[in-house]
């Protein structure tokens, strides 16, 4: 059978790829998860709180990231939340014991807390995922999706 | 995946997890879907379009390189030094392995498990089997034949054929164990442990076999080989030659156990950004046991499964006689190595990157005294790359898609020449789905992780 031209059946296919891939470049850049807010904090909503909540869904000086350590595990477990570079993260840790939370970031950070309610500041300063770990037992709490 | 730290030099935190800190953002739905298409296209294309009669000729192919070039690299003093450099880099991490701290300001770690196993990708693709060269498992083993007066090369036994890569595949395993699922993963002791353990298979099987247990049972010098097999050097006759990459990949010898490498590399990358998943990482935790075991028992099942795919899609297809049907997995198996080349880029990019500089920083002071022998204590690493998302993700995105592309072109070159007539479509189709798989599945790991 006659041969095409090797050259052709690899530069069409590609001119096809790069064209899609163009055309999802020029789209939004957005996540389909909605903008980072403290709406997000399903997880102040689960945990078995002890803590002095507001009304989880108002928009300000409120936890954006509820936390409760009780009988040698936390809530919640794994959770994604969205963040914003150069924002600050408001975490309150609920516990029955001292300890330190490890903060993943780019350098990292600490986060020491007490017993009973105690409320916390972090910010990240460059885009990624940082895990927020606690120890004894070895868990990542939250997993910050800053944009 | 063990992240990307920003720990400066003096800092004495001794904690005891993976390296780092931030980790990459998940790529656009967009991104995902664009490279998934494309990765569709150009395999149906390169199916329906490309050529019916084998292009690569294996070992035959490639023009010679420039005479000059020939004599350096072909010469003895070449090989000797690069031995001296290769073994002189040892032992200077092997001091910080064994004097300097255990704390993540060593860099032992940064040298192991960046520079070493990231960094041996780009190195081998630009040099060649890099590894092979400056191997202080391999300088060792020499060291101790000439002391011995065997004939280099030779052990007390030849080394047995049907063994192939497997010894290989399981070192390899174990790193990535380690690597991935170990919770003193950044621990000293451990990882000290390991390299001598390493070092003394290595050692002791060169004894026994010679310098070819060293070729199919070195994991960093078979790993070498696969991605220095995309470079575009070659020997042929003792001579230095120069090849295109797909020709390169064409000479990949298939020996037993080369699927069960390929596996390994591809199903431990995929477990990497599959472990950070929120998913598994709820589920993970939620068991009352320690993680380490869902997690091997993941690592396994990736690696494993990736091996039994391959097998599978490979063998689903007629034969002419002198082809058995067990031998065709070991046979395309080379195809998946642009694949894996393709996803570590874009799994590991920012980590090298960023890391990597880290541990430039942490080469000056081994000991973890303050000196700054190597007068690189003061550089500040630069995470420029980590502040451009956009341009990560079409990174990302572009390396798993070229890594395919080329796979598919030197799955379907093997099948023409290979298979019989009229099976060369039909039955590329299975290691066509199977590619597709490989390819659509890294990037939704990239998009969901």
């Amino acid at each position: 059978m006659p041969r095409r031209p090797a050259r052709t059946t690899v530069v069409a296919p590609l001119l096809l790829v790069m064209a899609l891939g163009l055309g999802a470049c020029g789209g939004e850049d957005e996540p389909d998860t909605p903008a980072p807010s403290p709406t997000e904090t399903s997880s102040a909503t689960e945990s078995p709180s002890d803590s002095p909540s507001e009304s989880p869904t108002e928009t300000t000086p409120e936890a954006d990231i509820a936390l409760t350590f009780e009988g040698g595990a936390w809530t919640p477990n794994g959770v994604r939340v969205e963040g914003t570079v150069g924002e600050p993260v408001t975490i309150e840790i609920t516990s029955d014991t001292a300890g330190e939370l490890h903060v993943h970031s780019t350098p990292e950070q600490e986060i020491a807390y007490g017993t009973g309610t105690s409320t916390h500041e972090v910010t990240i300063e460059s885009p990624g995922v940082v895990e927020i770990e606690a120890h004894d037992p070895d868990t990542v709490v939250v997993q910050l999706e800053v944009r | 995946m063990t992240p990307l730290a920003g720990l400066l030099p003096l800092d004495p935190v001794p904690v005891a997890h993976g390296l780092g800190g931030a980790k990459d953002l998940p790529i656009p739905t967009e991104l995902a879907i664009a490279g998934a298409v494309a990765a569709l296209v150009v395999s149906f294309s390169v199916l329906a379009l490309a050529w019916r009669e084998p292009r690569f000729v294996g070992e035959a192919g490639g023009r010679p390189a420039p005479a000059w070039l020939d004599r350096v690299v072909s010469s003895t003093a070449f090989a000797v030094v690069l031995r001296v450099l290769g073994f002189a880099f040892f032992l200077y991490v092997g001091a910080a392995a064994v004097l300097g701290p255990d704390t993540l300001i060593n860099p032992f770690f940064g040298v192991f498990y960046v520079w070493l196993w990231v960094g041996l990708v780009p190195l081998a693709l630009v040099f060649g089997n890099w590894f092979r060269a400056v191997s202080p498992a391999r300088t060792i083993v020499q060291l101790l034949g000439r002391a011995a007066g065997t004939s280099p090369g030779e052990g007390l036994y030849a080394y047995p054929a049907r063994w192939g890569y497997w010894p290989a595949a399981l070192g390899l395993l174990a790193f990535v164990w380690l690597e991935l699922v170990y919770p003193e993963s950044t621990a000293l002791g451990p990882v000290r442990l390991w390299c001598a353990a390493y070092l003394a298979i290595m050692v002791i099987g060169g004894a026994v076999f010679g310098e070819r247990w060293l070729e199919h049972a070195d994991p960093f010098e078979v790993y070498s080989h696969l991605v220095g097999k995309l470079s575009v050097w070659g020997r042929r006759d003792g001579h230095l030659v120069v090849r295109s990459p797909l020709a390169n990949l064409d000479t990949l010898t298939p020996k037993a156990g080369l699927t069960a490498v390929v596996g390994v590399l591809f199903g431990s990358t995929a477990f990497d950004s599959f472990r950070e998943s929120t998913p598994w990482l709820q589920f993970v935790q939620r068991q009352g046991v320690d993680r380490m075991w869902p997690d091997t028992a993941a690592l396994l099942a990736f690696s494993i499964g990736v091996a039994i795919i391959l097998a599978v899609a490979t063998t689903l297809t007629g034969v002419d006689d002198d082809t058995p049907r067990r031998t065709l997995p070991d046979l395309f198996a080379h195809s998946v190595v642009p694949i894996i080349v393709g996803y570590i880029v874009a799994h590991y990019l920012t980590y090298f990157v960023g890391y990597g500089q880290v541990t430039l920083v942490q080469m000056s002071d081994p000991l973890g005294t303050g000196a700054d022998y190597l007068g690189t204590a003061d550089y500040t690493p630069s995470y420029w790359l980590t502040t451009q998302p956009a341009l990560i993700a079409v990174l990302k995105v572009a390396a798993v898609v070229a890594g395919h592309v080329l796979g598919v072109v030197a799955a379907h070159d093997r099948a023409v020449r290979l298979l019989p007539k009229r099976h060369q479509l039909t039955g590329q189709l299975p290691l066509l789905f199977a590619m597709v798989g490989f390819t659509v599945g890294g990037l939704y790991l990239l998009f969901a992780a």
